[in-house]
């Protein structure tokens, strides 16, 4: 990879970065004189790095287990400021780095730009009984450096859906337990949006919320005007509109796959764990696969995490007093299952034999796309992180109730002009043609929906003692497909995807359906799901572990429903929730 | 290393290249056609021609560079030496073959060794023939893409190479690395050419 200019890096960080990158203290790489900690963490992402900085930050030592390498805020972007000509290959892929991601490059994600955090498929083999595409990255930060920072509230009609239509178990929780720690989190992640009292979709704290184009404000104008009670909004996402805590605001590159110079958008390396750090009591240790959860059967709790060196390949194991596991919904379960005693031959907490059961995610891919016509002489400024969120708007009461199908969708999508790219189809060529595509083409329009998937046990992960990582270990066989509410929905976001650009003016309108499997929202969640029971339920309305109370799942792993919304705002809020609650139980000497 | 300095540095080795025997005899070795002033990393002598030739007919040098100017052929050729595999490899060269086979059929030579009105006449037939890429939505196409024959392949590869060179995209379109704000709703005029990045 060529690095253009070293100058370019400078200058950037010296206009616009207030933070000066310092080095995070404890990277304990060689940690084993010290092998008890108050807490221990599995993993770093999102989850994992509100479970650091809450408890770091509540006076707990804590040990954060990462199975990758450390990746430094700014320091560790090496493609933050590329431009394409400043790369050989201008972000194409060697047939040497597509061989690593066979199956994640389905995605359509991985260039050489972002290569670098995701997880090597090789290395980390899983097992699709069905087609499930599971995106993974190994490293400090894991999936926080990739996501798509879009955050939605769940509302009670979310928390109270299973309850009501009967699939899955009911939440132990409702919008009320949920809703000050939403506020919590947003106040520190930054969340830019726009208020608009909806039920369905409570307004967060909000930043100053991005601008829509003119093309998205007349489409939106139409579709609010033809539909009564839908509405097109500016999308809420994870992106500093305002600097806040040192934080710099988007700049508007649209180059966050890459690792933000100016920590705008919410990521562990920029956020929660330099917080974390400064408080002086976080330990990251890198290279440490989390193998198992030790659990002692005379105290009924677990004593500590067995890790792997991933470099060594050396077992050795960690003590704390909680343990907060969120290794990502999928690996969070893997670990649970791996960690069997007499108590629990089948994994930790697996009493009801849910443990790996209830996988679900978001459809993905089923809307349409069209051109608007006219606003020829408009164009815009600025690579926009973000596009325009249409709300739920079926079954949420009995005017909007429909036969078809349980629960709900919400649109993403966006409009621009097109770009020289689409003088691939022109039928076309020479010197006016060339000359042409100088110019913006006509500006166009797109929606894709995102439905609920229901919980249904069928859809599962099971341990795979054939098929083993390059450690050795047991991998996952995943076994999931959609359901037939969830093909339903896919039926209606199509119909109406059209219907809803055809009434907003648009023309030339293409509609799909791509039919992607399970694993393409990259929502996967639940597995360990959090219920009222211990005979349906992995954890509690506390994310605790159902007979191994220091132990809590905070992750997407933890989910009961999936609501239609993105979930890493939940995670986020269910995590500080969890971790306020497992210090004050720590004090009281019931953990 | 800037990536200018380093096509730069290719050319010049090229152009010092031509004297030793080696390289003279595989020129003179295909007299009748035209030859390339760069060393292919991929592609043999005739292919790298047909590369250049038809790049050349796609975007070529009006007031704005043409597709040579910013060496879309040299960085085509780059791309199938270190991004195609073995059969990604494979298939470009029976295209080229059948593409310049069927131009000797029809109009008695090579592509590149057509006259500017015949090399027309192919690519509108190629154009008509060709299916084309489905619409993209976050890096993958939607619905189902029927088989996009290789001139589309090809022209596309051309555009992006022509596109993303750095000379088209900081001096000619408009280049703005670090927007720092996003306005929805400005004059056209105000920007003038198409955003690069």
């Amino acid at each position: 990879m060529l690095r253009y200019s070293t100058l370019v890096f400078f200058e950037e960080l010296l206009t616009y970065a207030p933070i000066k990158c310092k080095p995070m203290a404890n990277f304990n790489i060689d940690a084993k004189q010290e092998m008890t900690y108050d807490a221990i963490v599995i993993g770093s992402g999102i989850s994992g790095g509100w479970a650091a900085k809450e408890l770091c930050e509540k006076g707990l030592k804590t040990l954060v287990l990462e199975r990758g390498r450390i990746v430094e805020h700014v320091k560790d972007y090496p493609t933050m400021s590329l431009d394409p000509w400043d790369m050989e290959l201008r972000g194409s892929l060697t047939p040497e780095q597509k061989a690593r991601h066979p199956k994640g490059i389905r995605s359509g994600f991985i260039g050489s730009t972002n290569e670098h955090f995701h997880a090597n498929d090789v290395e980390n083999p899983y097992t699709e009984v069905k087609p499930f595409m599971w995106v993974r990255a190994h490293q400090m930060g894991g999936r926080s450096l990739l996501w798509g920072k879009q955050c939605y509230r769940w509302s009670d009609l979310d928390f109270e859906a299973n309850l009501k239509d009967g699939h899955g178990v009911d939440w132990p929780i409702r919008y009320k337990d949920l809703a000050p720690w939403y506020t919590y989190v947003e106040k520190f992640a930054g969340i830019s949006g726009e208020a608009l009292g909806l039920p369905q979709l409570p307004d967060s704290h909000f930043l100053p919320p991005m601008e829509l184009n003119c093309v998205e404000k007349h489409v939106k104008e139409r579709i609010e005007k033809e539909y009564n009670g839908r509405n097109m909004i500016i999308g809420r996402v994870a992106h500093l509109t305002e600097p806040i805590n040192g934080r710099g605001k988007c700049q508007f590159r649209n180059r966050c796959d890459r690792g933000c110079p100016y920590g705008a958008y919410f990521s562990s390396n920029a956020v929660t764990l330099p917080a974390a750090n400064a408080t002086g009591n976080l330990t990251i240790r890198p290279f440490s696969i989390a193998q198992s959860i030790m659990y002692d059967e005379e105290s009924g709790k677990a004593t500590g995490v067995r890790i792997i060196d991933s470099e060594s390949g050396e077992f050795m194991e960690y003590y704390a007093k909680i343990i907060f596991c969120n290794a990502s919904s999928l690996s969070s379960t893997q670990i649970l299952m791996n960690s069997t005693s007499d108590r629990f031959p089948n994994g930790l907490g697996n009493d009801s034999g849910e443990l790996g059961h209830n996988l679900m995610d978001h459809t993905y891919r089923v809307g349409a796309m069209g051109k608007v016509e006219g606003f020829e002489d408009q164009y815009y400024k600025g690579r926009r992180p973000n596009g325009i969120y249409i709300p739920r708007y079926y079954n949420l009461d009995e005017q909007t109730k429909t036969d078809n199908f349980v629960r709900g969708f919400g649109f993403q999508g966006s409009g621009g002009r097109a770009g020289w790219g689409a003088g691939s189809n022109q039928e076309d060529f020479g010197g006016d043609f060339k000359d042409g595509l100088m110019k913006p083409g006509p500006w166009e329009f797109f929606i894709t929906g995102f439905a609920e998937c229901l919980p249904n046990h069928e859809n599962k992960v099971t341990l795979n003692k054939e098929v083993l990582d390059k450690w050795g270990q047991p991998t996952l066989s995943i076994d999931a497909e959609w359901g037939e509410n969830e093909l339903a929905m896919n039926r209606q976001i199509r119909i109406d995807a059209k219907e809803m650009l055809e009434r907003a003016g648009l023309k030339d309108i293409t509609d799909f359906d791509n039919e992607h499997e399970m694993g393409y929202g990259i929502h996967e969640m639940g597995t360990a799901r959090m219920g009222r029971d211990p005979k349906t339920s992995v954890l509690n309305g506390n994310n605790q572990v159902h007979g191994a109370k220091n132990v809590f799942v905070t992750d997407g792993a933890c989910m009961t429903s999936s609501s239609c919304v993105n979930p890493s705002l939940t995670y986020m809020a269910l995590t500080a929730r969890a971790a306020d609650f497992a210090v004050s139980e720590l004090k009281k000497n019931n953990l | 290393m800037n990536r200018r300095n380093a096509l730069r540095r290719t050319a010049l080795l090229a152009g010092s290249a031509v004297a030793t025997p080696t390289l003279l005899s595989l020129l003179q070795s295909c007299k009748e056609q035209k030859r390339v002033d760069w060393v292919p990393q991929f592609l043999n002598q005739d292919q790298a021609v047909f590369v250049s030739s038809f790049v050349d007919t796609i975007l070529p040098k009006t007031e704005t560079p043409g597709a040579l100017d910013v060496k879309v052929d040299i960085f085509m050729d780059l791309m199938y030496a270190k991004t195609y595999d073995e059969n990604g490899r494979k298939y470009v060269v029976a295209e080229i073959e059948k593409f310049n086979t069927a131009c000797k059929e029809d109009y008695g030579d090579v592509f590149a060794n057509l006259s500017a009105e015949d090399k027309t006449a192919v690519l509108k037939k190629a154009e008509a023939e060709t299916a084309k890429f489905n619409p993209g939505v976050w890096g993958t196409a939607v619905g189902d893409q029927k088989p996009v024959a290789f001139y589309r392949q090809l022209k596309s590869m051309a555009l992006w190479a022509y596109f993303s060179s750095e000379e088209v995209g900081k001096n000619i379109l408009s280049y703005d690395p670090i927007p720092g704000e996003y306005l929805g709703c400005i004059p056209l005029s105000d920007v003038g050419n198409t955003w690069s990045l």
